[in-house]
């Protein structure tokens, strides 16, 4: 039985690990330093103080996108309005559910990470050594976000604060920032009373989710794919402008720079780019892998190329996956990836 | 769901295999029919759908299936699919819930990745629902074949009758044959076709059998009744009948097959003689039929008859072009009646010249028929009453 490892405990990694269970590969080692799987998303949630997903029903952490959240919630409350709800492409579960859910399979599954931060990944033949702990020979890179994004000109502004990270709100709130966690905070502030403004360079994008739903199966991501690596990386360019629901939108007034408000929220995001990944800056340079504008190139599947053979297998999940899968920092991107990466640990 | 077009016909074979088979389990031919224009329509659909819909919200299964319902109806219209009703709706429905259950749960459950590989299956499965798929019609028609009632060939030239059937058969002639005296058929399941009937006192009759057809059938010089059916049921398609020289012959007449079930008369051409095609109580349809230069009328549906007669033309008749008589039901629609001329001299009112009449306590619906150069378009007598 080949050696299987995560790195990497969040939503990703436990999708992953799941999937990984379904498929009959019962010897996965997790490394995480937290043991909750949704801990990262519970403090981002509560800070932007996010009552319901923006996923739809299949948003779910279970290798099967069957049955999906309003499933649960329709047996849960016998009421068909989940369901219902969920044909109309009206479910979105609250934040609460999710947790619950994720909560449930986290109790189910036996999940018990490695309680270890993984600094350092080393290529080897047949394997990867991760950090000293082991050697695997099918390794997924599962680390989320590398960190917050602050535009360069607000950074040493005392009046900043990012939108993930806990606030309050003052009497006046400038929010910088396009896209769901701008258009939350809109209409937070605003609630808690306080004279809201808006200052973003473009003007949002209204879609239900992240990229446009095609993109989400096959039938998008054949033409995807098929793309060159200047026009894959513009059309990402574009598929990752912020974005909201059109429900989520809030009529704020807009300015065209940061204005005197006492408070300054920062809903611009994560920073993006393998650069700001400790873990995969130094695998890039080790091994020379390719990189398109801040992208490692991706096969399909989300596997490293140089890094993936008949006898082991690299493959990253999460924001560092949408080359392969532009909503790869979705659950529905999880899914996806854990699926290709079960596919290699099942038949190599 | 947003399918690849070989997602959706995967997925659509997928669907269709279960209610072909219990298609196949029933025992009926209309419901192995019904599936196949099920599987027809639905793949031909799939391929209509595949560009305009790029992503299929889990509600757009409802209108789709109405729509598909309403095409596999049409056609189960057209092409004479012997659908009950109700039944063929619990049909489709079922397999309409079956699609639905398979497509939103059960595929989705059983490969992990069949909603990111846009509803595709892999080469095996859609094999073996294809397989399952092709299985009933394949067994449906080797019964069918093997069903067939025997093949015989009439060569070319004149063979002398009366012939008479008395087994089930299929009578073909070649080119240039030529039955001398007339055909008599006395069984069930058979057909005659490609045939030409030459004097005789009927040119073919069939006498209390079901399930016969008479396809492109010719009959010339009969001196009674060119075809004559006494209580059977038959479909008559395609025939020419001249009754020219036979003034007191009825071309084709249909006389009490009530119980037999229905009768079914369809682009005859018939010429001459007394009446052109005439039922009594009987049961039947009369379609898209040439009746001309008859003596008495052209078309009569009489003595407590019920059926449609419909896009028929009839030209030239004396009398009486279309009658509905003698407590009959009929449904006349469509038709086009030129030139009837008046045979009233004798001092019978009901014979001026009518385009149609309905008479002795009848009942008609008549609706969008073309009455043109009669005498008098429409008559009505002795109690019948006609629904425009």
């Amino acid at each position: 039985m080949p050696r299987v490892a995560i790195v990497g405990g969040g939503l990703c990694g436990f999708v992953a690990y799941l999937t990984l269970r379904r498929a009959g590969i019962e010897d996965v080692t997790v490394f995480s330093p937290d043991a909750d799987p949704a801990m990262t998303f519970r403090v981002r949630a509560t800070a932007i103080r996010q009552t319901h997903m923006r996923s739809e029903s299949d948003g779910h952490c279970l290798p099967t996108s069957f049955p999906g959240l309003a499933v649960r919630e329709s047996l849960a409350r016998r009421s068909v309005a989940p369901l219902v709800s969920s044909a109309l492409d009206r479910y979105h579960a609250t934040v609460g559910t999710f947790l619950a859910h994720v909560e449930e399979q986290r109790l189910r599954s036996g999940w018990s990470p490695v309680p270890l931060r993984i600094e350092r990944i080393c290529a080897l033949d047949g394997g990867f050594d991760l950090g000293g702990r082991g050697v695997f020979e099918h390794v997924l890179v599962a680390t989320g976000h590398p960190g917050l994004a602050v535009p360069e000109e607000l950074r040493d502004d005392p009046r900043v604060v990012h939108a993930y990270e806990p606030h309050d709100y003052a009497e006046s709130v400038c929010v910088v920032g396009a896209g769901l966690a701008a258009a939350t905070e809109w209409r937070n502030a605003s609630a808690a009373g306080a004279r809201v403004t808006s200052v973003r360079r473009r003007e949002p994008v209204q879609r239900p989710l992240n990229v446009p739903r095609p993109l989400l199966t096959k039938r998008g991501l054949v033409r995807f794919h098929r793309l060159a690596d200047e026009a894959r990386a513009a059309e990402l360019h574009d598929l990752l402008a912020p974005s909201y629901p059109r429900e989520a939108h809030v009529d704020v007034p807009v300015e065209a720079h940061v204005n005197g408000a006492d408070q300054v929220i920062a809903a611009t995001g994560f920073l993006r780019g393998y650069r700001h990944d400790p873990l995969l800056a130094p695998l890039v340079e080790e091994h020379e892998l390719a990189t398109v504008n801040g992208w490692i190139a991706l096969a399909p599947d989300a596997t490293v190329p140089a890094l993936t053979d008949r006898g082991r297998t690299l493959a990253l999940a999460g924001v560092a996956a949408q080359w392969a899968y532009p909503a790869a920092d979705t659950l529905m991107g999880a899914r996806y990836v854990a699926h290709g990466f079960a596919r290699r640990c099942r038949t190599r | 769901m947003s399918y690849t077009l070989r997602g959706r016909l995967e997925s659509r074979l997928a669907a269709l295999a279960l209610p072909v088979l219990a298609a196949a389990a029933l025992h009926q031919w209309w419901a192995l029919e019904l599936a196949g224009l099920m599987a027809a329509v639905g793949l031909a659909l799939d391929l209509v759908y595949h560009r305009p819909i790029d992503y299929q919200p889990g509600w757009a299964a409802i209108p789709l299936g109405l729509l598909e319902l309403g095409v596999v109806m049409a056609l189960v219209d057209a092409l004479g699919v012997r659908a009950p009703l109700r039944s063929a709706i619990v049909f489709y429905a079922g397999a309409w819930l079956w699609a639905q259950l398979l497509a939103h749960a059960l595929l989705p459950l059983w490969r992990e990745s069949w909603a990111e590989d846009g509803g595709e299956l892999g080469a095996r499965p859609t094999i073996l629902a294809a397989g399952l798929l092709v299985l009933p019609f394949v067994g449906g028609g080797a019964v069918y074949w093997h069903n067939l009632p025997p093949l015989v060939r009439l060569s070319a030239g004149v063979h002398q009758g009366p012939l008479v059937l008395d087994r089930r058969v299929r009578l073909v002639g070649a080119p240039g044959a030529v039955v001398r005296g007339g055909i008599v058929i006395r069984h069930r399941d058979v057909t005659v076709s490609h045939v030409r009937v030459v004097g005789g006192d009927y040119g073919i009759s069939v006498l209390g059998v079901r399930n016969v057809t008479l396809d492109h059938v010719t009959v010339e010089r009969a001196r009674l009744d060119g075809i004559h059916i006494r209580h059977a049921s038959v479909r008559v398609h395609a025939c020419t009948v001249d009754m020219r020289g036979v003034p007191q012959g009825q071309g084709i007449d249909v006389s009490y097959g009530m119980i037999q079930g229905e009768n079914v008369v369809d682009r005859c051409t018939v010429i001459g003689g007394r009446d052109g095609i005439v039922m009594h109580a009987s049961m039947g349809m009369l379609t898209h039929n040439n009746v001309s230069a008859t003596t008495m009328t052209g078309i009569s549906m009489v003595e407590m008859s019920m059926g449609s007669v419909a896009h028929n033309t009839v030209s030239g008749v004396r009398g009486i072009g279309i009658l509905c008589g003698d407590h009959s039901m009929c449904d006349i629609d469509r038709n086009t009646v030129a030139g009837t001329r008046r045979d009233d001299a004798g001092g019978n009112k009901m014979r001026a010249g009518f385009g149609l009449e309905v008479e002795f306590e009848s009942e008609a619906h008549v609706a969008r028929n073309d009455l043109r150069a009669n005498p008098r378009p429409l008559g009505v007598f002795l109690g019948a009453t006609v629904d425009p």
